[in-house]
């Protein structure tokens, strides 16, 4: 029985004008985006190499003084994502570089700066196609699946025979969902051949299993919308109210809820801006970084007051011992409290950030739509954890080159009683092939999921609900 | 043992429109029952609960002795349906509607041979059967209903209005399938405005009004009785139950 319904809904598709409409909008839509978003990666690509190679030139001749004096610039690339061209995410918005120096590092500027208003609404790539066409698609395919046969009468004829409602709704999604994976694959397998083409690296690293959960994580979207189209054609007597309904839950979930959950969580927890954060750092740094030239002035006044002159050049007497020992304990206090007092701020910074965002994510799982968004993203490397990685790899190389590097040169800086200042350097020999190299871990498909529980979790829940109040509605159903 | 039993049957919509009121009306194998009866009269309300579209408020309907609300799937087994407008999948072709509906009633082994004989029994024209069937005409959505009826098999037959709106030649050829599948042994169940072809057919015509049957004749008491006459008359009347 369950076999007829299906075979019956396959045929009433593809029958149906919607099924060539819907193959064509698959077949042209889905390989142009990839095919768009792969020759826009190869720039990415380009560009990165040629910035990496300056990069080089640039640190293979480096001295401590180039450091010192400001003229080379320590800058850690973000490398382009390969899979960015199904779900470009945070991939442009996030800055191209970090600048590393002594007093920490600095954003460059990011891709985005490039992009037209229009495209800061949604890129056209293949999560936003899912999301805003093919999902709308499958919504428009289920709006008439109940109340259609309802309306023109084919539903008693259907029902006056030996004939369970669930079979007629388990039936009815079977279908439905094969009449839209099938030219949806369809057009996804013609991209993925167009990508070969384009020489895109298809088969290299985790990339085909990535692909293979982006397809399943899209049929499993498809088939949401579709459940939910068909809870909503269950309640409603007549097509066209479905189909006004179906708009509006179209509209919230893709365009309102995702935006409003962003919105609320600023709301409810607001957080500084990163401006803001930045002049509060710089303040801290610059008080205690004239608290210990002060300290310095003093302590090397005290010291050195009834020395004769040139004794502080002479490395073995015992002023210039004490004042060795003393410089070196009081820049290490310095350091040390400077660093726990920025990292206090970072850390109260972040964790404001994290709660705020937390929240944002918890509201927008209202709409199946985010959800998505937020899992697929991180599958291609460009959500989330791909800021997050990206962030602990500049936050790590920084410390690393604060030892290899920034550490070896010392800048002392006193301001005396009298009001003079005095400046000095030390710095010791740097090989710039030794220094480390700036790399992003890339987040595992493993760490994807984990990070997306609670989003797979809600797609899990708005396949299963809509489901049931279908079911449940269709059960009380009077056939009249 | 009735075919088709109605026993006490009572409907109350949600609105509190009495629908039905303790409705009694059995119907036997090679018996056609016509129900008579102005719109609201409760006869398409009849229908519906013995193909368990809508619950009965009280009372209960048999179909070969199963009872339709307890078991509703096993009832269904025994009973065909014809609407007063067929419904169909206008994309399907004929043998597609009529394949995808005997597949529905379990009939599962058929060949487009034994479609195409239903077709022809019931005077459906050769050249329609593999036509779409969203610009077939009335007459032909209705002989196509009652193929689906055919082939399904079942002994009871259940009929909402099906001559309403067909041309006299239309209903007539309809009226004689139904007379044929009347010999068959098939209990049929109709429900009509039809009082001319009402008296043709039925064995037996009750007239129903405000949900409840007024009146019921056999074929032989109304061979000296005026339907017509009778029908204004009980029109006209209050509604007493027969």
């Amino acid at each position: 029985m369950l076999k007829t319904i299906i075979r019956k809904e396959l045929l009433e598709n593809i029958f149906s004008y919607r099924f060539p409409l819907f193959s064509l909008i698959c077949v042209i839509l889905i390989p142009l985006s990839l095919f768009i978003n792969n020759a826009q990666y190869a720039k990415r690509l380009r560009d990165y190499g040629e910035q990496m190679r300056l990069s080089e030139e640039a640190t293979t001749g480096l001295k401590v003084q180039d450091v010192m004096a400001g003229r080379v610039a320590m800058k850690g690339f973000h490398p382009p994502a390969p899979l960015s061209i199904f779900a470009q995410g945070f991939e442009n918005a996030l800055p191209r570089y970090y600048q590393f120096s002594q007093d920490g590092a600095t954003q460059g500027e990011s891709s985005s700066g490039d992009e037209s208003l229009l495209s800061v609404q949604g890129k056209f790539d293949f999560a936003f196609l899912v999301q805003m066409v093919v999902c709308l698609i499958g919504l428009l395919f289920s709006s008439d699946s109940i109340s259609g046969e309802k309306e023109s009468g084919t539903l008693r004829a259907m029902l006056s025979n030996r004939l369970p409602r669930d079979v007629v709704l388990l039936g009815k999604v079977t279908g439905g969902a094969l009449s839209l994976w099938v030219p949806f694959l369809l057009a996804f397998v013609l991209g993925l051949l167009l990508l070969l083409f384009g020489s895109f690296p298809l088969f290299t690293g985790g990339a085909p299993a990535r692909i293979a959960v982006l397809a399943a994580a899209s049929a499993l979207l498809i088939l949401i919308y579709f459940v939910i189209g068909m809870m909503v054609s269950t309640s409603a007597a007549k097509v066209r109210t479905s189909l006004v309904a179906i708009l509006l839950i179209w509209a919230g979930f893709q365009l309102v809820i995702p935006k409003l959950g962003d919105m609320t969580a600023a709301l409810i927890y607001p957080v500084r801006t990163e401006t803001q954060v930045a002049l509060e750092k710089s303040l801290v740094a610059n008080t205690l970084d004239t608290e210990a030239a002060k300290e310095l002035g003093r302590q090397y006044d005290a010291i050195f007051e009834n020395a004769k002159p040139g004794t502080g050049d002479d490395l073995n007497s015992p002023e210039r011992k004490k004042w060795d020992s003393l410089r070196e304990r009081i820049q290490l206090d310095v350091r040390e409290n400077k660093a726990r007092q920025l990292a206090a701020i970072d850390e109260t910074f972040e964790q404001q950030r994290r709660r705020q965002r937390n929240l944002a994510i918890d509201l927008s799982l209202i709409s199946p739509s985010a959800a998505f968004g937020r899992f697929v993203a991180d599958v291609c490397g460009t959500g989330d954890l791909a800021r997050t990685k990206y962030l602990e790899a500049v936050r790590s190389h920084q410390k690393a080159l604060d030892n290899e590097l920034f550490s070896k040169v010392k800048r002392t800086i006193m301001m005396h009683a009298s009001g003079r200042t005095t400046m000095a350097f030390q710095a010791q020999p740097v090989d710039p092939k030794k220094l480390p190299k700036f790399a992003v871990a890339e987040a595992s498909l493993g760490e994807a999921f984990k990070e997306n529980i609670r989003s797979l979790a809600a797609l899990v829940l708005w396949l299963i609900a809509p489901f049931a109040v279908a079911y449940a509605r269709f059960r009380k159903y009077d056939v009249r | 043992m009735p075919i088709l039993k109605a026993e006490d049957l009572s409907k109350r919509y949600e609105d509190g429109v009495l629908a039905l009121d303790h409705l009694n009306l059995e119907v036997r194998g090679g018996e056609a029952y016509c129900l008579l009866g102005a719109n609201g009269a409760g006869k398409t309300t009849t229908i519906n609960l013995f193909l368990n579209f809508i619950p009965p408020t009280t009372g209960t309907c048999y179909i070969r002795g199963t009872d339709v609300t307890r078991d509703p799937l096993e009832a269904k087994k025994y009973v065909a349906f014809v609407s007063e407008n067929v419904m169909l999948y206008g994309n399907f072709t004929a043998r597609q509607n009529l394949e995808f509906f005997a597949k529905l009633g379990g009939k599962t082994n058929l060949t487009k041979n034994d479609y195409y004989q239903v077709m022809r029994r019931v005077s459906l024209q050769e050249k329609a059967f593999e036509q779409r069937v969203k610009n077939f005409s009335k007459g032909m959505r209705q002989k196509l209903g009652i193929s689906i009826a055919v082939i399904k098999d079942a002994p009871a037959i259940l009929l909402d209005e099906p001559t309403s709106g067909l041309d006299p030649k239309a209903a007539e050829e309809f009226l004689e399938i139904l007379a044929e599948l009347k010999s068959e042994g098939k209990a049929i169940l109709m429900s009509t405005h039809d009082i001319f072809r009402a008296k043709e057919i039925g064995d037996r015509v009750g007239i129903m009004k405000e949900g409840r049957l007024v009146m019921e004749r056999t074929r032989e008491e109304l061979q000296c009785e005026d339907l017509v006459k009778i029908y204004i008359d009980y029109m006209k009347s209050e509604p007493q139950t027969a």
